[in-house]
C-alpha cells in the first residue's frame, strides 16, 4: 500500500518537472511534437527504472559508511560517500550507452525511434536527481524501484501534455518576444498549478 | 592512435586514478572540518530548544558547560555501552537510524540542561523527536522543565515541507507557541501537546493568546494541517517513549 | 621599470592582449544577447528549485561559475589527449569531480547552506550549461579563452537566477537576503504571495524575464 501511495505521489504531486524542475532542458527542447515527446518519455521511464535500483545497490553495498563489511569486517569504518556523484553519473552514462547498443542490435525499429534520444538522457537531470533524492530519503530497494519508475511516468506525462499544448499554439498569435521559451515557461507554470490540486492526495 | 582501444583503456585508467586520488585527498583533508560543522550543527539544535543562540556565541563551550547527556532504553534504564561493548555517547546516537528500528529496541538520548550556578541541578530535560511530515522527515528537540510536565521550548527542523506553509515549523513564531504547555491533562494523564487545525489566532502573539488557557493545545498553521498532523504524532510518540524515564527521575 | 614595460608591450604586440576585444566578447555576449538561459535554453534544471531565497541562489551561482570555469580549463588543457569515443564520460568525470569538491567544501565550511541546497549541488553535474560549454567551446579552444568563455556563461546564468530569486524572495517572503524590506520602508502588513515560494512562481517570473529581455534584444524564436 505504501508503495502505491509513493508511486502516486511521485507521479502527480512531486512531479519531477513541476515540483523540482528536473529534466527541464530536454523538456523544453523536445516538446514541440507529441510523437517525439512520447519517444523521449518512454526512454526516460526505461532508464529511470533501471538506474534507480542500480544506484541504490551501489549506495548500499559500496558507498555508504560501513557498506563494504560484506567483503571484510575491517571495512566497517570506511565511508566512500564522497565518490557518490561520480559513481552515479558513471552508472547512468554507462547504462545509457549499453541500452543504446542493445536496442541497436536487437530492435533496429525501436532504435530508429528512441536512438537519437538516448544520448540526451545521460545529461537529463531527472535521472541523476532521482538517484540523489532516493539516497536522501532513505528508500529501500522496492521503494527506490517504484520511485524511479513512477518519476519517469510523471515526467513523460508532463512532456507529452506540454507537447500537445505547443502543437496547438502554433496557430496562435503570440507577441514576438514571448514566442517559444517565454510562453512555454508560462504554460509550464499554469500546468504546475493544475498539478498542485493533487496535494494531500494519499491512498 | 588516439582511437585505438589500448590508448582509450590507458587514458581511462589514468583518469580514474587521478580523479579517485584527488577526491580521496580532498575528503581526507576536509573531514575534520566537516565533522566539526556537523557537531556544531547538532549541538546548536539541542541548545536552541532551551535558549536563543545568537550568531557568534561559542556553542561548543556553552554545550560543554551546561549539557550532561545520557542514553536510555524504552524501559527508562540507562544504557552505557553498545552491542560491541564500546562506550555509548548520547551525541553519537543517530535518531534517524534508531527510527528505523522497532521502537522497543531503539536508543533514546537525553540531554540534561544543568543549572548555571548549581551543576548538579537539572534545569530542563531535552529529548530528540523524529517523524514524518507531509513530504519528508521532520525532527527536532523538545525541552521539558524539571517538573517533567511543562515544555520550556522546542526546536523543529524539516527536510522538505512546503515553503511558507508546513515549513513554518522551523520558525520561532510556531515554536514559541509550545512554551509553557503541559504534556499531561488536569488528571495527570499523558496527552501530549496537540496542534489544532486552522489558525484562529492569526499568528504571532495572537496565536499564543488564543490558547493561553488551554495547556494541551497550540494554535495551528493555516494551510498546513497535514504537516501539523505529522508534528502531533511525532510529539505524541516520542514523549510517550520517554515516559518510563521521566517517571523514574520524578 | 621602463625596460619592464617595454618587454611587456613587446609581448602584447606578438600575442593577443589579455583582454582584447575578441576576448571581452566571451564574457559580454552570454550576459545578454547569447544568454545561456534565456536564449540558448540551457541549465534551467538544477537552478530554479533553489531560487526561493537570495542566499542559496548566490551560493549556487558561485558554485556553477566555479565549476564551469575550471571544467572548461581542465578539458581545454587535455583536449588533445581525450579519445573521441569516450569524451562524454571524460567530460562528465571532470565535472563530477569539481562538483564533489564544491559539495565537500560546503559541508565543511557552510553546513547551513549544505543542508539547504541538498541534492541540488550534485545536480550541477547535469546542468546543461557546463556540458554544453565543454562540448561547444573547450574541446576546440585554448585554455585561457576557455576560462573566459566559462566565466561569461557562468555569469550570464548567475544574473538571471539571481534576478528570479530577487523577485521570488521579495514577493514570496517580503525580504531580500533575509532583510525585511517592506517592514523597513513602513509597510507593515504586506501580504506574502505564496505562489512565489512555489515552483510555479519561478516559471512565471522566468517567463516574464525572458519576454522582457527578448523584446529588448529583438530575438524571435521560430
Amino acid at each position: 500500500m505504501d508503495l502505491i501511495s509513493l508511486g502516486i505521489r511521485s507521479i502527480f504531486i512531486e512531479n519531477m518537472i513541476f515540483a523540482y524542475f528536473l529534466g527541464m532542458c530536454s523538456f523544453l527542447a523536445v516538446s514541440k511534437k507529441v510523437s517525439t515527446a512520447i519517444g523521449l518519455g518512454a526512454a526516460v521511464i526505461f532508464v529511470l527504472t533501471i538506474t534507480a535500483p542500480l544506484d541504490w545497490l551501489i549506495q548500499e553495498y559500496i558507498l555508504k559508511e560501513g557498506a563494504l563489511t560484506w567483503i571484510s569486517p575491517e571495512f566497517s569504518e570506511l565511508n566512500l560517500e564522497f565518490l557518490q556523484f561520480i559513481m552515479f553519473i558513471a552508472v547512468i552514462a554507462a547504462l545509457v550507452q549499453l541500452v543504446e547498443m542493445v536496442i541497436e542490435k536487437f530492435s533496429p525499429s525501436l532504435y530508429g525511434t528512441l536512438g537519437i534520444f538516448l544520448p540526451l538522457i545521460a545529461v537529463n537531470c531527472a535521472i541523476l536527481g532521482s538517484s540523489l533524492f532516493m539516497v536522501q530519503r532513505d528508500y529501500n530497494l522496492a521503494e527506490a524501484t517504484v520511485f524511479g519508475f513512477s518519476s519517469g511516468i510523471g515526467w513523460m506525462m508532463a512532456i507529452v501534455a506540454l507537447a500537445a499544448i505547443r502543437e496547438k499554439l502554433k496557430y496562435s498569435n503570440v507577441p514576438d518576444g514571448l514566442k517559444g521559451l517565454g510562453l512555454t515557461m508560462l504554460i509550464t507554470g499554469l500546468m504546475g498549478i493544475a498539478f498542485k490540486s493533487f496535494i494531500g492526495l494519499a491512498i | 592512435m588516439r582511437q585505438s582501444n589500448g590508448y582509450i583503456l590507458t587514458f581511462t585508467a589514468i583518469m580514474t586514478i587521478a580523479v579517485g586520488g584527488i577526491l580521496a585527498a580532498a575528503n581526507q583533508l576536509l573531514m575534520p572540518a566537516q565533522k566539526k560543522s556537523i557537531e556544531l550543527d547538532t549541538k546548536t539544535q539541542i541548545l536552541k530548544a532551551v535558549m536563543t543562540i545568537n550568531p557568534g556565541d561559542d556553542v561548543l563551550k556553552l554545550y560543554d558547560q551546561r549539557i550532561s547527556s545520557l542514553v536510555v532504553d524504552i524501559k527508562g534504564e540507562e544504557v552505557t555501552s553498545n552491542a560491541k561493548g564500546e562506550k555509548l555517547e548520547a551525541e553519537a546516537v543517530d535518531v534517524a537510524k534508531e527510527y528505523k528500528k522497532e521502537y522497543k529496541e531503539r536508543l533514546f538520548p537525553v540531554f540534561r540542561f544543568m543549572d548555571e550556578n548549581d551543576p548538579t541541578k537539572v534545569d530542563a530535560y531535552i529529548v530528540p523527536v523524529y517523524g514524518a511530515g507531509l513530504w519528508d522527515k521532520i525532527w527536532g528537540f523538545v525541552a521539558i522543565n524539571n517538573d517533567l510536565k511543562t515544555i520550556t521550548g522546542v526546536s523543529f527542523a524539516h527536510k522538505g515541507e512546503t515553503p511558507g506553509l508546513g515549513a513554518r515549523i522551523s520558525e520561532a513564531d510556531i515554536q514559541s507557541r509550545y512554551v509553557g504547555k503541559s504534556m499531561y491533562d488536569e488528571n495527570d494523564r499523558f496527552v501530549s501537546i496537540v496542534m489544532k487545525k486552522g489558525e484562529i489566532g492569526g499568528g504571532g502573539e495572537g496565536s499564543i493568546a488564543a490558547f493561553s488557557s488551554d495547556t494541551n493545545h497550540v494554535d495551528g498553521m493555516s494551510g498546513a494541517t497535514l504537516t501539523a498532523n505529522g508534528v502531533n504524532s511525532m510529539l505524541k510518540k516520542y514523549l510517550d517513549y520517554y515516559q518510563k524515564y521521566f517517571n523514574k527521575v520524578k | 621599470m621602463s625596460t619592464e614595460t617595454l618587454v611587456q608591450e613587446k609581448k602584447e604586440v606578438k600575442t593577443e592582449a589579455w583582454f582584447s576585444k575578441r576576448r571581452k566578447r566571451f564574457i559580454t555576449d552570454p550576459l545578454n544577447e547569447d544568454n545561456p538561459i534565456t536564449v540558448q535554453v540551457l541549465g534551467i534544471c538544477s537552478a530554479l528549485a533553489i531560487t526561493i531565497k537570495m542566499e542559496p541562489t548566490l551560493i549556487m551561482s558561485i558554485a556553477v561559475v566555479f565549476v564551469v570555469v575550471f571544467s572548461n580549463l581542465i578539458i581545454s588543457l587535455i583536449r588533445n589527449l581525450i579519445p573521441n569515443r569516450v569524451r562524454i564520460i571524460v567530460q562528465l568525470a571532470v565535472i563530477a569531480t569539481l562538483v564533489t569538491l564544491v559539495s565537500e567544501l560546503l559541508k565543511a565550511y557552510n553546513y547551513e547552506m549544505y543542508k539547504v541546497l541538498g541534492a541540488f549541488v550534485g545536480l550541477i553535474i547535469t546542468n546543461c550549461i557546463v556540458m554544453g560549454r565543454l562540448e561547444a567551446f573547450a574541446m576546440g579552444n585554448k585554455p585561457y579563452d576557455s576560462m573566459l568563455d566559462g566565466l561569461g556563461s557562468g555569469l550570464g546564468y548567475a544574473w538571471i537566477i539571481l534576478t528570479v530569486a530577487f523577485f521570488r524572495e521579495l514577493f514570496g517572503s517580503g525580504s531580500v537576503f533575509g532583510f525585511e524590506v517592506f517592514k523597513a520602508i513602513g509597510i507593515e502588513n504586506m501580504p506574502n504571495n505564496s505562489l512565489m515560494v512555489d515552483s510555479i512562481g519561478a516559471f512565471m517570473v522566468l517567463g516574464i524575464i525572458i519576454w522582457i529581455q527578448r523584446s529588448k534584444t529583438g530575438y524571435v524564436e521560430h
